[in-house]
């Protein structure tokens, strides 16, 4: 098949947008800088449905091991049951309100824990049916419409709210996501790390905001997937919030760290999100905010321009 | 929820009955040396592979264990005794039938000996029932024989397992399992008779993943001191676990034995330290806790005998 070497994007769901010739983007209160964490609470089936698509190696575990794979299983289970508030707590000590991204098996199975989140005033996006049923091409659009469709209403039934966000379980889409989001009412999308400034995508369904989540920030990506050391992570957090607090006299810029609470919860981790935390929350002004937050100012933004 | 499958009900740490050590301790800190043979030519597994890296033998992979009862369980042996480390060590059981040197040197300081399987080459993954139960009673049988010490828990043999392991482990008379990863206190396992617990165990802070994936000694000594910073500060509301798992082949290298010293000078140059073995952290929790912990769980998922 020969390829189309037209100008733009090799795909439909955004235009192609160099940062330099973007409108200028303020924030609330003229900050440079957007920072938000978007905490992810997935689920991994014992046994999860026939037909159902996994990541080959999701990370957790030691090597992947025969059915039943204790060691992966209960160390995520850690995030659910102890990592998880000692995250929450962190982010509240430097002001960074926690967007999480629930999937509908853990809100179906875990109602202690959504209602403790919703009492903290977290804001909670949708994110599949389980870590171990992901949202691929092998799925027909009705099977991906059924997703989408029921783990946003098992989320709504369980905390009374109809989520405006979405991640897609393991950040994996297939070519019809952007527009099956739209579709089913949501307002952003953080499946696509490819920028520092929120930026809109337009489906045949409707828009719909992308909010870029920061890959190499992500503790998954950075402290298990590169094996970087816990400094090195640190050190990566600040530089790179620093630089694009000085970048965002410009124009704003957006950071939104991904944590898992199995993984950064750990305890011999979460004092490196701490510090890391500490000298960006020392950054003024800031704007600490939710993912709805964000996207509200980037509509705010484009209205005003 | 419950873990499946359902053996572990939902316990937020935040809003759990609250876990007293002896003496006002604030973190029980068990050091579980992992005391192996890995075979030259093990039996053909079709689920797991051994020695991936090459037809077998792959005596590289073989040396680089064989190292370790060599040469670095008797340097590690040094540094632990320096310490008077109450030991749990992690044994494959049949090192006591080849080298009877090492097992003395366990058996005479008193260590506990948890099993780790016969060999850890040898998993119980496909393993029928009867033959798991045959497993235990071999397990049960070598520690005996050989230290006349009972046999109180498992970490899996190369931490492997089936469904019904907490199960027949309950009924071959054991107390806990450490193959479970998912929190920083023990917790009951739901079983069909007798009681199990888990005690915490670490694939993190353990030396296997931390020095085959490039990191350094002193990595491994910053995340031992935050790990115990951490659980010691949260011990002071309710008491907390810390494991520390080290293998002789590779924490026994002169370039890492140093790195140990530093850990244990660490953590046990803190007050409020209790330095038990695994069995004395299980039998502490099911006499003060366990019960506790089963109620409460059941309160959290609004369903009677959740845990």
């Amino acid at each position: 098949m020969p390829a189309n070497r037209q100008e733009g994007m090799d795909h439909q769901h955004y235009d192609w947008s160099p940062l330099p010739e973007r409108p200028i983007l303020r924030w609330p209160k003229n900050a440079p800088l957007a920072l938000g964490a978007l905490v992810i609470l997935e689920h991994y089936e014992w046994e999860p449905p026939e037909g159902s698509y996994g990541l080959r190696s999701p990370s957790g575990g030691l090597i992947k091991f025969p059915t039943p794979d204790y060691v992966q299983l209960t160390h995520r289970e850690y995030g659910h049951r102890v990592g998880i508030f000692r995250v929450l707590d962190m982010l509240d000590r430097h002001g960074v309100p926690a967007t999480i991204a629930v999937d509908a098996t853990t809100a179906l199975q875990y109602p202690w824990l959504i209602e403790h989140c919703m009492q903290r005033g977290c804001e909670l996006i949708g994110h599949g049916i389980a870590a171990s049923q992901l949202i691929t091409s092998k799925m027909s659009a009705d099977e991906e419409i059924e997703t989408i469709g029921s783990s946003l209403n098992i989320l709504e039934q369980q905390t009374g709210l109809r989520p405006r966000g979405w991640l897609s379980p393991e950040g994996v889409e297939s070519s019809r996501t952007p527009q099956l989001a739209a579709s089913a009412g949501l307002s952003y999308l953080c499946d696509w790390p490819n920028d520092e400034q929120p930026y809109k995508m337009s489906t045949a369904d409707g828009d719909l905001t992308a909010l870029p989540l920061f890959l190499e920030l992500d503790d998954e990506f950075a402290l298990w997937t590169r094996r970087a050391s816990l400094d090195s992570w640190e050190r990566m957090i600040v530089a790179a919030g620093s630089k694009m607090h000085a970048d965002g006299q410009q124009t704003g810029r957006l950071l939104m760290l991904t944590l898992r609470p199995w993984l950064t919860g750990q305890p011999f981790r979460i004092q490196a999100l701490g510090n890391a935390l500490r000298s960006l929350a020392a950054l003024d002004p800031i704007f600490m905010a939710t993912g709805s937050q964000i996207v509200d100012s980037f509509a705010e933004n484009l209205s005003a321009s | 929820m419950d873990l499946p499958p359902n053996r572990i009900g939902y316990l937020p740490m935040v809003d759990r009955p609250i876990v007293s050590w002896p003496d006002g301790a604030r973190v029980a800190f068990w050091v579980a040396p992992n005391v192996e043979h890995y075979e030259y030519l093990p039996p053909r597994d079709p689920r797991r592979n051994p020695w991936p890296r090459s037809p077998h033998p792959d005596v590289q992979g073989y040396a680089h264990r064989d190292y370790g009862n060599r040469v670095g369980f008797w340097r590690m042996l040094d540094v632990l005794d320096s310490y008077n480390v109450r030991c749990t060590a992690s044994t494959n059981l049949a090192v006591f039938d080849h080298y009877p040197q090492i097992g003395k040197a366990m058996a005479d300081r008193g260590w506990e000996i948890m099993s780790h399987g016969i060999y850890n080459t040898r998993y119980l993954s496909s393993l029928t029932e009867s033959e798991e139960q045959e497993f235990y009673v071999d397990c049960i049988a070598s520690l005996k024989r050989h230290t006349g010490q009972d046999l109180r828990g498992m970490l899996g043999p190369a931490v492997s397992n089936t469904v019904r392991t907490p199960d027949l482990m309950a009924e071959a008379g054991l107390t806990y399992h450490a193959d479970w990863l998912h929190d920083d206190q023990p917790v009951p396992i739901k079983v069909q008779s007798g009681k199990l617990v888990s005690v915490p165990y670490s694939i993190e802070l353990n030396d296997v993943p931390v020095f085959l994936q490039h990191h350094d000694p002193q990595d491994f000594v910053t995340m031992v001191k935050n790990q115990f910073d951490t659980l010691y500060e949260e011990g002071g509301q309710s008491g907390r676990v810390m494991a520390l798992a080290i293998h002789p082949y590779l924490m026994g290298m002169p370039h890492r034995i140093d790195a140990l010293d530093e850990m244990l000078d660490y953590v046990l140059g803190h007050a409020d330290v209790w330095q038990p073995t695994a069995s004395e952290i299980a039998d502490h929790f099911i006499e003060h806790s366990y019960d506790h912990f089963v109620e409460h769980a059941a309160h959290i998922s609004g369903e009677p005998n959740a845990c």
